[in-house]
This record gives C-alpha cells, structure tokens and sequence, in this order.
C-alpha cells in the first residue's frame, strides 16, 4: 500500500517525532508514504476568513496527489477534514469541479476528482487492520494506562468519514491502543473539544477547555495521553504547563503520538521514535517499560 | 337520450369546458385565452368558461349544451381528474353519454398551483393541456363496465385498539369479520399501557372489555399469531392468504389453569415486559390476553429446540399441548381489508448520545408504561433498572427520534463490544402527536406516586392540542412537574449509575448543569416493522413519512388509493387511542359501504389483445404484477388471455408487448399519440 | 441596528429581514432558516459552557432576526471552535459550525477580521503554511533522516490572488474589529 503522506504546517516543524514514528510504524507495516515536497497549506485555517480560498489550496494539494496518482494519507486531523470535505464535494459537484479546475488551471494544475483522503490512524483502523497491528506487537504495554484523545475532525463532521467510527461512542483509538496491550483509560469528557481552535481569540476559554480534560485524564489515572493531532499536541502538550501553573497544578502528563506508542509495542527504540523529543518527555514511563 | 350521439360513426362534437375555480386559477391563468385557443380546434363545438364547473349551474350548463349541441364529447379543464372525475362522468351517464367519453385537462394543480409566479407559462401550458385533451377525446371510445361479485366478509389486519374497534363497529353491523394479529394476543400497544392521557384512565381496565366483547362476538373470528402473506383481487372480492403460526397449544382446549407455566423449566426475558422482566418458554403475554389461551415460544422451548423436555405435555390435564403443530396457509375470501397494523415505537439507540441500551437507568416511555404498571416487572414499583432503587429525581426528554432529519450522525449507532452498527434507525421528521402528552401523563405518575420527586422535563415545544390536554399540562405544572425549554445535546452516566445532563435552558438563559437517577426518553412513532414488504403486498402507497397513504389527506383519511382497503390508527400517522377509535369507526363505516353492495362495477380498462399479433411470447404473464394475463395455448397456439376481475388496468402488458398485440381499453395508443403531438405543436 | 439601551434591555426597533437570506447564500449558511431553536447546539457546546459570550442559538436567532451589523461585527461568531460537536446533532441540520464560517466570511468582506484569524491568513499567504520552514529546521529534519521541505510555496500567494483573499486583506480589512 502506498500514499502521498500530507504533513500540513505543524507537524515537520514542531512535532517531529510524530512524522518520525509514523512514517517509521509505517515501514514495518507495508505502508509506503512518500512525501510531495510541492504540498502547501491545507485550506483549512483559511475556511473561516474565505471559503473559496481555503477550497483552491486543498484541491490544489489534491492535484498534486493526483498528479502521482497517490491517496493521501495525513496526520493532522483538520487537514484531514478539509482535504476530506473538498475532495468529496468536488466528486459529488461537477459545476464545483468545472471551476476549481479553471483556477487551478491558472496554476498550470488540473484536477479530475479521483483523490481519496484518510487520517494515518484512520488507515491503520480500517485498512492495515486491527489484527495485522495486533500481530505486529512484540511487547506488548500492558503497564500503560493511556488515555485517547479523539479531538475533532479525525471524527466529525460524520457524513464526509463514511462513519467508520461513532463520533458519540467513539472506539477507534481505544481498540487501537488496546491492541498495543496497553489499558485504554475511559474518562468522562473523551470526546470533548481541546480548544485549540480558538486559541488566538480567547486563551482563557481556550485553556480552561484543555484543563477540564487534563483534569479528568488525571484523575483516571492515565500514564500519557494519547495524541493524533498536532493542534491538540500544541494544547496538552505545549501548554499543559501554563495551565497547571495557573493552578500550582503539575500534571506532568505525557502525550505520546499514536504511531509512537504503536512503535513501542512493536519493539522499536523510543530514540528511533523521537519520544524524548515531545513536548512532556516520557521519563516516568519510560522507566516502566526499561 | 339517442345513443347514436355517442356513435364514432359520427364526427365528434366536442363542448370544452374551462374552470376558473375561483381564483385557484383564474388568479394564474389567463382562462379566457386558454378558452379562445380552444374555439376552432377540430371538433369542438362550443366553448365556455365557468367560475366553479363543478358547481349546480356549472354542470347544468354542461347538460344543457349536449342536449342543445348534440355534443358526444366533453372536455374539462379543471382540476384533478381524482378530485372530479367521477362527478363529471355521473352527469354524462345523466345526460345520456357514456361516462368515457369524458376527459379532463388538469390546469389547476399542473399549471396555475405549480407555476403560481409564471402566469405567462402556466396560460400556455394550459392551452397545450386543453389541446391535447380535446385531440384524445375526438378519439374515445364508449366502454361498458362489467360487474364484480362482492363477498359481504371484512378482514381487519393489526388486533390494536384499531383493529379491535373496527372488528367490534363491522360485528355490530352484522358482517362476519376476521381480525388477524401476529402476536399471541390481541391488544396491541394499548395493552402496554399502564395509564391513558388524559383522564388517567386504566388502560387494561378499558381496553380489556372490548377485547373481551371481540372474544365473544360471534360475527368476529381471532385469528392470532397469523400474519398476511398474499393478497390478490379487488374491491368486492379479494382472496387473501394467512399464514397461522403454530401455538403448539389447542386454543379450544386449553382453559389456561397455568399449570404448565408454573412446571416449565426454561426462562427467557419478557418481550412483553420490554425485556425487563422474565417469563417461561409456554406463557401468556398478560393475564387478560385474548384468546386466553398459551402458546410455547419454539425459539426457547427445550423440547421444540433440544427434543427432550415434554414436562407441559405430562402437567396438562386437558390434553392441549400440541407439539406437532406446525405452521399452515389459510385463504380467506372478503370484500374489504381493514389495515390497522400500527406502529413501532423509534429505537433510540440510533441516538447513541443518549446511552440507551448502555445506561441501565436510560429508559423509555414504553419502558416507563412497564415499569409503573401493577403486572409489570416490578409491580408499579418505580425501580430504576440499574440498581432497583426508587428515583428521586426523574428527568425526561422530549422528541426522541421524532422532529429530526436524518443527518450527521444520527439514525445509527454503534456496539461498544464489536464496532459494528446496532438500532440503526434514523431519526424522523414529524412530530409524533402523543409524546408530548404522554409525558405529561406519566409525570403526573411519579408525582402521584412518589410525591417528593423531582420531575423535569426538557422540550423543544409542548403541543397539548386535544380535549383536556391543555388543562391536563396545567395540572401538570401545578403539581410542580418543571417543564424546561430546552434539548438536551448528551446524557452522561456518572460511576454512581446517576445521569448527568448538561442543557441549556432558554428561558432563564442559564446552563444546566443536573444529575438525576433515571432519564426517559419519549420516543416517537415510527412505522411497523416490516410495512415496507406489507404495502407492496397490498399494491399500497406510503407517504414520504413512511406510513400508509391516505386516499385524501383532507376527505379520505381512512380509505387509500385503492378500492376496498381502509386504514384505522396509527400506520397511516401517529394518533392517540380517541383518534385512532374515531379512525376504526370511519374506516369500518366504508367498509361496510362495500360490503352493503350487491355488486361492483368494475372499470373496464383492461387489456384487448389481437390474437393474430399475439406469439404468446409471456412476457406480459412475467411483468403483469396482479396475475391478470395468463399464456393459454389455443387451436392457434399460445395466445395471452386477460382476466379481468384480477386486473387493475396499469398498463404494463401494453407497454411491454413487443408485437403490439396489446391494446389498453380508454388509453390506446392512437388516443395517447394524438395527445402527445397535440401537446408538442403547441410547444 | 438597535437603539438605545433602557436599562440594560437591549431594544431592536430595525431588523434587517434580508439578513437570513444573505447568510443562506452563502456556502456553509443554506439550512439557517431550519432553525427552531431548540437548544441542543447550546446544550452540547464546550465554548458555550466556559465562555458566556458564545451561544451559538442566540447567534442563529439574532441572524433569523435580522441583526446583521451586531453579528458582523461581534468577536462572538469567531468563538466557535468547529469541533462539530452540534453539527452532528443539530436536529434540523442547520451545520452550525459552517454557518459560523459563513458569518465569518460575510464579516470579512464587510471588514471584519479577527486580528488572529487575519495574522494566519497573512502567514500562510508568505510562507505556504502556518510556520515558515527555514534553514535551521531543514538542518534538523537532515539530522533526523526526514526529507528537506522547501522554503515557501509561491502558488498559495497565487490562489489568494485568484481569489481576491489579497485585495480584501490589503484593503484594510480588520480595522473595525
């Protein structure tokens, strides 16, 4: 299985280790990504200031996929969604195709509606499959106890994700980091919002949303965290201490990458894995496994 | 009246008739234009406009020219034909003309009502319809109708209050009526109920009588745990097919002692109970089931499933466990079919967010009705299925699956065991009419009951539109029930089994923040189970809804597009148990308008088949959807007979014919041809 | 758009009844007039239940009212997180989430841009993407055996030509807000 890997704007700049374990995880499971150095912005900060605009840079991105005759595969879950939601509309909306491909024409580009869109977890759930990852594990975590964090748009809007998973009883993550043989750890506010979004507009809203859940993470008493997005990295991770110290709190709640926890399992080295290179540096679980 | 006006030996003589139908039209389309377009058209011979055609001095006007103008044709540009058409051919047949050779143009629901805000447009295409109609009427043809036996027998399917209504209504009048039910029993939903809206009343202790009075009847005939499995003919005559499943327990001998309750071994939850409580694999679905007799569930039954058990058998001192029962078809000959197969109450697993099927003390109105009733499965006691504590605080949510579209994720849902999808059911569109109230009733409950709780309730609107409803909500809110604006977006389950609800409530402006020890869900009224398949049986239509078509949304609520098959209750829509009452009455009134008749008069628009283009080829006997055209080998080889009685002059044969041996009596093909071009030159 | 204030109750005399219209035009906005204010968005809204300036069925009322000059230019309709969560309940299928982005949109074109919002539509139209990927972090991605990503992406300023996101961000867009 082969894809174009869509790394979006965080990801190759601040959380390398995530790009550096999934493309890693992805070798050993007969998953070819291959990078397009051409691909730009997803669209999807834009979407909110300008819809046309946010609609031509992801088919644009679609047009380079194409242009290789590759799926994308990507990392970040807003990505996801607007590369997701663009390159179904332009396959369901042939008027919608007609002008997207007269302005991407203007680039020298063309774009005929045959790119399909998935997140790398996505692809690890549905096509990789539970039982080849199962069988991949080499040692399996059963000293962790790790937390999902669903986030957003690796779920909902549901119509345009085929609903492979339940945005209300959402399962994908647990059954993945059980398949790890790590405990998944159920809490009360799984499926909230991190607040990243809004995060320019009002921190302190913004922050309060990402403390309910470290609090409730916490208290269920998780080892890390587990992460999927690098929006959410930059709220639990990059923040998680400017909301602790507001409260003399010190959660020191490592969040750990799906792809990085899945590499564990499998025996890879947490270096190869960039773990100490994240945000919370592992230590304590580390420990654990060593 | 000389017969030879109708003769097409003579040229036609048309009268063309446009309707200003108030300003239904006349506000649209320009009539007097469509009526001069119309003038010099070949064959008509008069032409006029009226403000309401089907008017007294409208039609007499009609009958007045055919004798002054000796016209043998009359076209009509009025409304829909399913409106008029049968005024229209009555004063025809008056006026000595054979009814076909009527025609009518439809320019009010296809010009002036759909191209209200094109008065140009929908004035040329009523030219271009009123064209076409006058080009088919100079080529009609007088037809003669043929006469249809009428079995003066009714067959009522679904024993709901409905059913039961309508059985007693029919029996009363004297007609013999067979009432199925699927189920052991008869009673339906109503029988579920512990309390009916809004006058409190027990619902067994209303229900049962009738149920009893049906027992007794001796022009009604049970027939329980059966269910239709083909019906063919028309009005007057239909041959239906039951399928009886079998009780594996003698109905006439058994006397329900209950002796073999009391010995079987096997015990199963109980369906009737909603799963709530259980029952043994031979039971009786409640104590006033009617017939009164036991039935061995053959899915738990030990014998029936492993070969060795027999206890009931040995205990049964009258003889009537029946083990070699099996099922069986029976065919039944009546004049009317009364549908009245009810509803299923809207699974709300397809809303995961509210944890039904996950939190045990999320529960629903029907689960509810069990619960608080004295031969539930906690015997009235309000015990939360969690942990069989009484609740204090009681919230419910209004519009369970009902005044939804199907969008985002809602409609399925997911198993937390194996990821694949369960209750898939999308939510729907219309209000269902009773939730509101039943709420309001069964609030009412637990504060009749437990004085000290708190009940809430979360709406998005109270509808109590009905004869002491509105008084009833207020009797409500007196007893301190707290109705809040407001839809809940997720309920929550707290490790201690409570509920948490977060909302918003529109009226203070606050956010909620509530925990309450058990939820119930009002959820609504869907269509049954299996309509789908059961329509097509029946050649019926469903509205968009998913339930049963009317004949007329306004005029004939009870009766449907095809003649002698009525609905009662709520598989045409959502009713209460007075309406539903109300609906068994008209509907067996109609009925018993069939069945009153000596004979029917059949349309005589079935096939004519040339025998010397035939080449007996089947295809009409493999398409033809009634079994109305047979392949029968003659002197000159295979040749396709119609039958008459079974057809409903559709068309497919005609359609389909690749030797054009098929001709469809009143829609030939030169009258449709000449329709069809007269409509072109126009355009 | 409303008139003054009679202690503390905000009285409308003028509505703008094309307003709803307007935002069902745009994409994202067509299901608006679905709206029966029923609550559940509220109800299941993260923003809504730490930040009581964001409600986002006031937010579809005050639209179905009319009241477009206090919509556009309130920092409110730029709260919504789109985490969605409303969207897939919302019984009417209003998509609230891309009703907030149609708002949005219209209140860009009027001139109002949330400072943030305009800082990423900048960053992006010079660089390609959100972050500027230079010569330090191409170094440590060499060192990390990732591929080198080249610097700025010249097509995105193009789009946003094409488009008219860079006459409507140079003319002054954002001074109100």
């Amino acid at each position: 299985m082969k894809m174009a890997v869509f790394l979006g704007c965080t990801v190759p700049v601040r959380n390398l280790s995530y790009e550096l374990s999934a493309k890693r995880v992805a070798g050993e499971l007969g998953l070819e990504l291959v990078d397009i150095p051409e691909f730009g912005c997803c669209g999807y900060p834009v979407k909110s200031v300008h819809h046309e605009t946010a609609y031509l840079l992801a088919a644009r991105n679609l047009a380079l996929a194409e242009e290789r005759g590759l799926d994308i595969c990507t990392l970040c879950s807003a990505c996801t969604s607007v590369l997701t939601e663009v390159s179904r509309e332009l396959t369901a909306n042939e008027a919608l195709l007609d002008a997207t491909c007269k302005s991407l024409g203007m680039l020298g580009r063309r774009y005929s509606g045959k790119v399909k869109v998935k997140h790398f977890v996505r692809v690890l759930y549905e096509d990789i499959g539970l039982e080849a990852v199962e069988k991949a594990v080499k040692r399996p975590l059963d000293m962790f106890s790790i937390a999902s964090h669903y986030g957003c748009h690796y779920l909902k809007p549901s119509e345009i994700y085929d609903r492979f998973d339940h945005p209300e009883v959402p399962q994908s993550l647990d059954r993945l980091v059980a398949a790890t043989g790590a405990r998944a750890v159920d809490y009360r506010t799984k499926k909230d919002c991190c607040g990243g979004a809004i995060l320019g507009v009002d921190e302190e809203t913004a922050l309060s949303m990402a403390r309910a859940k470290l609090d409730d993470i916490s208290n269920a008493g998780a080892d890390a965290i587990n992460l999927i997005c690098p929006f959410c990295s930059v709220m639990y991770g990059a923040n998680q201490r400017k909301i602790g110290a507001g409260r003399d709190v010190k959660y020191d709640l490592p969040i750990l990458y799906y792809p990085q926890i899945l590499g564990l399992a499998m025996g890879i080295s947490h270096e190869e894995l960039g773990l100490m290179q994240n945000p919370i540096r592992p230590r304590a679980l580390l420990a654990k496994i060593s | 009246m000389p017969s030879m006006l109708q003769d097409t030996g003579f040229d036609a003589r048309i009268g063309v008739y446009v309707c200003h139908c108030g300003l239904n039209i006349a506000g649209v389309v320009d009539v007097e234009a469509v009526r001069e377009s119309a003038r010099f058209l070949e064959g008509v011979v008069v032409v006029r406009d009226n403000r309401y055609t089907c008017s007294e001095v409208g039609q007499k006007g009609i009958a007045d020219d055919i004798k002054e103008f000796m016209l043998n044709r009359v076209v009509i540009a009025s409304c829909s034909p399913r409106l008029h058409e049968k005024t229209f051919r009555t004063l025809l047949e008056k006026s000595g003309l054979n009814p076909h050779l009527l025609e009518m143009a439809n320019i009010r629901e296809h010009c002036s009502w759909v191209h209200y805000d094109n008065h140009e447009a929908a004035t040329e295409k009523a030219k271009g319809l009123v064209h076409s109609s006058v080009a088919r009427a100079r080529l009609l043809q007088p037809l003669s109708r043929t006469k249809g036996r009428v079995v003066p027998e009714v067959m009522v399917v679904g024993g709901g209050v409905a059913g039961i209504s309508a059985s007693l209504y029919l029996g009363g009048m004297g007609i013999k009526t067979y009432l199925v039910e699927r189920e052991p029993s008869i009673g339906g939903h109503m029988a579920m109920l512990d309390k009916t809206f809004p006058t409190l009343d027990c619902s067994l202790c209303i229900l049962s009588p009738k149920m009893v009075e049906v027992a007794e009847c001796e022009n009604i005939k049970v027939l329980s745990y059966s269910e239709i499995e083909k019906v063919e003919g028309q009005v007057g005559d239909f041959r239906v097919q039951v399928r009886r499943k079998p009780r594996y327990v003698n109905e006439e001998k058994c006397v329900g002692c209950g002796d073999c309750v009391a010995k079987c071994p096997v015990k199963v939850k109980d369906d009737f109970n909603r799963n709530m409580g259980t029952r043994k694999a031979i039971y009786i679905p409640f104590p006033q089931a009617i017939p009164p007799a036991y039935v061995i569930d053959d899915q738990n039954c030990r014998y029936l499933t492993q070969g060795k058990c027999k206890i009931c058998q040995a205990v049964c001192e009258r003889g009537a466990i029946e083990y070699d029962q099996t099922s069986y078809v029976e065919t039944i000959e009546v004049g009317a079919i009364i549908v009245a197969t009810g509803f299923q109450p809207y699974d709300p697993r397809g809303l995961p967010q509210y944890g039904y099927g996950r939190f045990p003390n999320v529960i629903t109105s029907l689960d509810f009705e069990r619960l608080i009733c004295a031969d539930g499965p906690t015997y009235g006691k309000l015990k939360r299925p969690g942990d069989s504590q009484v609740p204090k605080r009681v919230a419910f949510i209004q519009c369970v699956g009902s005044r939804s579209v199907a969008s985002g994720c809602r409609g399925y849902g997911l198993d937390a065991e194996t990821g694949s999808s369960v209750g898939a059911t999308d939510p729907k569109a219309y209000c269902s009419r009773v939730c509101c109230m039943i709420t309001a009733k069964q609030a009412f409950m637990v504060k009749e009951k437990y004085p000290d709780a708190e009940v809430y309730v979360y709406y998005i609107d109270m509808r109590t539109a009905g004869k002491g409803f509105e008084e009833f909500y207020q009797r409500g809110r007196h007893e301190g029930i707290v109705f809040l604006r407001g839809k809940p977006g997720e309920i929550e389950e707290r490790d201690d089994g409570c509920l948490r609800i977060i909302s918003e409530d529109l009226d203070s402006g606050c956010i909620l923040d509530l925990c309450f020890d058990m939820v119930v869900l009002a959820q609504g009224l869907t269509p049954p189970d299996g309509l789908v398949e059961f329509a097509q049986k029946m050649n019926l239509s469903r509205s968009e809804d998913g339930f049963l078509m009317e004949g007329h949304p306004k005029l004939r609520p009870a009766e449907t597009a095809i003649d002698g098959i009525y609905l009662a209750g709520c598989v045409q829509f959502p009713k209460d148990i007075p309406d539903s009452v109300a609906q068994a009455g008209a509907a067996a009134a109609a009925a018993a308008v069939t069945c009153s008749k000596e004979s029917i008069e059949i349309d005589p628009l079935g096939p004519v088949i040339d025998e010397a283009l035939c080449i007996g080829c089947k295809l009409c006997e493999m398409l033809c959807p009634y079994g109305a055209i047979k392949v029968e080998l003659t002197d000159k080889g295979p040749k396709a007979k119609s039958i008459e009685v079974a057809c409903k002059g559709c068309g497919v044969c005609g359609a389909s014919c690749s030797t054009r041996a098929i001709t469809m009596k009143h829609y030939t093909d030169s009258q449709l041809t000449a329709q069809a071009k007269a409509i072109l030159e126009v355009v | 758009m409303e008139s003054a204030q009679k202690k503390d109750v905000p009285v409308v005399t003028v509505l703008d009844p094309k307003f709803k219209y307007e935002v069902a035009r745009e994409p994202g906005g067509e299901n608006i007039k679905y709206c029966f204010q029923c609550g559940t968005c509220t109800s299941g809204c993260k923003v809504a239940e730490f930040d009581s300036k964001y409600n986002p069925r006031k937010i579809i009322r005050m639209v179905i009212l009319g009241m477009r000059e206090r919509v556009l230019s309130g920092d409110f309709i730029w709260l919504c997180a789109t985490c969605y969560t409303c969207h897939e309940r919302c019984p009417q299928d209003v998509r609230i989430p891309e009703v907030m982005n149609a708002l949005k949109n219209i209140a860009v074109r009027e001139g109002y841009i949330h400072p943030a919002f305009r800082a990423q539509a900048e960053l992006i139209a010079g660089y390609g993407r959100l972050y500027e990927v230079d010569e330090l972090a191409n170094e440590k991605r060499t060192d990390w055996g990732l591929t080198e990503i080249p610097q700025g992406c010249p097509e995105v300023a193009e789009i946003y030509g094409i488009t008219g996101l860079a006459d409507l961000l140079s003319g002054g867009a954002g001074g109100k807000l």
